[in-house]
């Protein structure tokens, strides 16, 4: 470590010291001359020895490998400029994507210790859910010793302010919310576990820095008024900071302490409700425990809750944890979505080296001469290799700057675009940087190694390498394209293909009585008027109940095998109407009859998994007391699974229990967003009290599609840029062949070759190389697409009308490409040509 | 026999480094005056060419064993002298035992064998 001190200081006063390096000298041959001795030998050969003593030569060849490299390039301004941009939008992309992963999983939140805090989730090998009862929050709030602190949120629908037209998003939270984050108000104080905890504390509010914006003008004399919210009267305590960091990315814009929650929310019996799942739970891992300690702690925790409240636990659960100190909780499924971009991306770099390792061996032609030269006059194989590796060092490290830059601009964009919260940065950090770096080692070991080898053994005009290139983009654009292809079908079967149920002119009336304290008879009194009424309105042609409403926010599955195929099933309880206002048909027997006990209707795709070939009416599921009997076959509908193909219903009729979880389900005959005020109105005349969550499933379905659309767009961009990038190389190499081989090609037309012939002659080399990589890249979609198939909407990851236009895009492209530069040589000035030659 | 010990010390140009640190020892030296110790000191039979002498004086920079500062020669002249550091000490003391024991061994064998 100190010789590397002395090393250093060696390199930086270099000059000085090789000035009293040569004094010394001067100063021995003075006295050697005096002592009549000959002269000490050639003074600058030992200086130079001198010199390579401190180890520093490699650092010179270096710079001077650098500086020719630099001259290099810039004499071939076209070629760098090209390679740089070929380079900047692989690059780019992979960092682009680098980066938007770091920004949702890697980035620690801007909180306090935000690395000890974890998201705490109820699964089981039969459920999970990501809410979990209040009372049980509580609990392992109190009995957890391995959590240093726990917070709760609970999410509600919008609620109205003072008498707004437009509805405020609106969470609550346990009162140590924002002291554990270590949030800092911009105006007034955010809440206090001291004050804000208790059931009979004042009510409080806390408001979000753009509702302060924009509802109440930027007003700091906000805190301690009084606003209203639902009717009930609050003060607002504080605003939020600009750049608030909240846990699950969640931005609410109005924060309710919890313990208020009955205020705001009359009769509710969510505080003491142990079978309502509601909350979502975060925690602080305790000094020195590890996620393990405190898993295995709240499984002890579990299973004593579960001999305290057995109807709060579910068969073999657990409380699972997850880092929860990033914007996005990542959960498996992510993880793999997030691998299968990084592999696509990463097919766009491959596309790139390849191309640009083409340009340089195409390049080392017309560097031929100089290399020769340079051997000539005794430059090593090795130093050859050297300065070519440099110069690709120097071509990846500017073109990786570019796509930095591009990188870190398109993030810029899209944050700006998608309302992000403000805390995140598109700056590039550490991370991303490293990631760029290592990115750049690798694309430049490939597009610079294998042509420097080729080049520094002077063996440039041998094809196979040329071949590999063409073939791994290939490949990879195929890859590509088909991906992108399968999508753009998914995306318009989404949208012109009848998801099985009528979404057009429905809304669905979320009245949530349950939060609302209702016992099942006042809900089912309620539901019954609001029936009533709704159907006596003129525009409305029928109207049902359903428990868990379509494309609505709480989606209820279970994942079983059915004859070995793993399926999964959405069940659903529904009133007898609810398959006439849905528009679903019944293709076999009949709907319940009401609050029909013991029997079931299943969807066709479930009926025909469950029975094959046989009439599944009559067909029993379940065992013992549970035995339920199919009266019905209904159509396919994924009414909470649009994109799963594989999804399977089954329905149960709504019984007298069910009705406080009962959503209201109205179909109109005209437009359906003229109802949300009627069934608002209604509603309030019943009671005024419940501030029901009308939403327009045309609507929902539209944001549902409109998802895919701009995955799949992004997709196609990618595949088209990963295309173009391929043609651009073929392009090359072809023209570039064709100059090597002008003179045969000459000949051939001179002698009276046919044109199609010379062709033939000339593009044959890369016959295999297209069918390879289109063959290896259509295999290699064909096997990674099976990861898709959620995503698809129903068509097949094999669908052919996809991959057909994927080949015969690519077809086209390289047709083009290769016909392009080729067909220049059939219009050669022959005479010219052999007249030169 | 072990052979961890640094045999190229046997050879003259091997054993430059240690007869620069022996001959700095007593007092800091510049490098005309370091050749013309140890030319004396060995009765005129190691002769210490130039072209050895400053680059071995670098390496030992390098290596911190030896600092360079400036001083006056005899003949008036500003020069460079080489004083021996700490770290210099503690590598001529282990040159020097390792150098015993070697040039003992040798002569262990060549009288017994």
């Amino acid at each position: 470590m100190r010789e590397l001190m002395r090393r250093i200081h060696y390199l930086l006063n270099w000059r000085r010291l090789d000035a009293e390096l040569q004094n010394d000298m001067e100063f021995h041959r003075e006295m050697a001359a005096r002592a009549g001795r000959k002269s000490i030998g050639n003074t600058s050969r030992l200086r130079e020895q001198a010199y390579e003593a401190w180890g520093w030569t490699w650092l010179d060849r270096l710079v001077q490998d650098l500086r020719y490299g630099v001259r290099i390039l810039a004499r071939a301004p076209g070629f760098t400029a090209t390679v740089i941009l070929v380079l900047a939008i692989g690059v780019g992309v992979n960092v682009a994507a680098f980066g938007l992963f770091n920004m949702v999983a890697l980035t620690p939140l801007p909180v306090r210790g935000a690395d000890r805090i974890v998201r705490l989730e109820r699964r089981s090998p039969d459920n999970s859910t990501s809410e979990m009862a209040y009372p049980s929050f509580r609990f392992y709030q109190e009995n957890a010793r391995t959590l240093s602190a726990a917070m709760a949120v609970l999410g509600v629908p919008p609620m109205q302010i003072d008498h707004d037209l437009e509805l405020t998003t609106a969470s609550f939270v346990t009162a140590n919310y924002f002291t554990e984050l270590g949030t800092r108000a911009a105006y007034g104080r955010m809440l206090d576990p001291e004050i804000d905890a208790g059931p009979g504390a004042p009510p409080t509010v806390v408001l979000s820095y753009g509702l302060w914006q924009r509802r109440f003008g930027s007003d700091p004399g906000v805190v301690g008024r009084l606003i209203h919210l639902n009717g009930k009267p609050v003060t607002v305590v504080g605003v939020t900071p600009f750049a608030f960091a909240s846990l699950g990315g969640q931005h609410p814009d109005v924060w309710l302490p919890i313990a208020q929650q009955p205020y705001f929310i009359e009769r509710s019996t969510v505080l003491h409700d142990w079978t309502n799942s509601s909350v979502r739970m975060w925690g602080r891992l305790a000094p020195g425990v590890s996620t393990k300690a405190a898993e295995q702690e709240l499984r002890a925790l579990t299973d004593r809750l579960r001999r305290q409240h057995p109807e709060a636990v579910w068969e073999g659960e657990y409380i699972q944890s997850s880092p929860g100190g990033h914007l996005q909780v990542m959960q498996p499924p992510m993880y793999r979505v997030a691998a299968m971009i990084g592999v696509l991306t990463l097919l766009i770099l491959v596309v790139a080296c390849a191309n640009v390792g083409g340009l340089m061996l195409a390049r080392a032609v017309t560097r031929q001469h100089e290399i020769g030269i340079r051997i000539a006059i005794g430059a090593g194989r090795m130093r050859i290799l050297r300065q070519l590796c440099t110069e690709a060092l120097l071509l990846g490290a500017i073109g990786s700057l570019a796509g930095l830059a591009l990188a870190t601009m398109v993030l810029k964009i899209t944050l700006a675009k998608v309302n992000a919260p403000r805390w995140l940065n598109a700056m590039p950090d550490w991370r991303v940087l490293l990631f760029t770096a290592g990115i750049t080692g690798v694309a430049t070991f490939f597009f610079g190694l294998l042509p420097a080898l080729q080049i520094a053994r002077q063996k440039q005009q041998k094809t196979t390498a040329r071949q590999i290139l063409v073939g791994a983009q290939i490949a990879a654009s195929s890859v590509l394209l088909i991906v992108a292809a399968l999508l753009l079908r998914a995306t318009q079967h989404a949208l012109y293909t009848d998801p099985g149920f009528g979404y057009e002119r429905l809304v669905s009336v979320d009245p949530q009585l349950g939060r609302h304290g209702y016992t099942a008879a006042a809900a089912r009194a309620y539901l019954d008027q609001m029936q009533n009424r709704l159907r006596a309105t003129p525009g409305v042609s029928s109207v049902s109940l359903v428990k868990l409403p379509p494309l609505g926010r709480t989606v209820s599955n279970s994942n079983t095998e059915i004859h070995g195929r793993k399926v999964t099933i959405y069940p659903n309880w529904v009133t007898p109407d609810f398959f006439r206002t849905m528009e679903i048909p019944l293709r076999m027997g009949r709907t319940f009859y009401p609050n029909e006990k013991h029997a079931v209707i299943v969807s066709e795709s479930f009926a025909r998994e469950q029975w094959p070939g046989e009439n599944p009416l009559g067909q029993t599921l379940g065992d013992g007391a549970d035995k339920d009997t199919i009266v019905g076959v209904a159509g396919d509908a994924h009414i909470n699974a649009l994109s799963d193909d594989d999804a399977l219903e089954q329905y149960w009729a709504a019984q007298q229990d069910d009705m406080p979880d009962m959503v209201l389900i109205v179909r109109s005959t005209g437009e359906a967003g003229s109802l949300a005020p009627i069934a608002k109105a209604l509603s309030a005349s019943l009671d005024p009290s419940l501030f029901p969550e009308i939403r327009q499933l045309k609507v929902l379905y539209r944001d549902n599609v409109a998802q895919i659309e701009t995955v799949a767009g992004v997709v196609s961009m990618v595949g088209l840029v990963a295309v173009v990038l391929a043609a651009m190389g073929l392009v090359g190499l072809v023209a570039f062949v064709v100059t090597q081989r002008t003179k045969e090609i000459a000949i051939r037309i001179a002698l009276g070759a046919r044109p199609a012939a010379v062709l033939g002659a000339v593009l044959k080399q890369f016959r295999w190389p297209l069918l390879m990589g289109l063959g290896s890249g259509t295999v290699f979609a064909a096997l990674g697409s099976k990861l898709l198939r959620v995503a698809l909407y129903g068509v097949s990851n094999l669908d052919p009308g996809s991959y057909a236009a994927a080949w015969i895009l690519l077809a086209l492209f390289a047709a083009i490409s290769m016909l392009v530069p080729a067909a220049r040589a059939l219009r050669l000035n022959l005479a010219s040509i052999l007249h030169h030659e | 026999m072990p052979m961890e010990d640094r045999s190229d010390a046997l050879s003259p140009a091997g054993a430059l480094p240690m007869l620069i640190l022996r001959v700095i020892q007593s007092e800091p030296l510049h490098g005309y005056a370091i050749a013309q110790r140890i030319h004396l000191l060995s009765s005129d039979v190691l002769a210490v060419e130039e072209g050895l002498l400053y680059p071995t004086l670098q390496k030992m920079l390098r290596k911190g064993w030896v600092e360079a500062e400036w001083g006056i020669s005899e003949t008036n002249r500003k020069v460079r002298f080489y004083r021996l550091t700490t770290q210099g000490r503690a590598q001529l003391k282990s040159e020097l035992s390792s150098y015993g024991r070697i040039t003992q061994a040798i002569q262990e064998v060549l009288r017994t064998a």
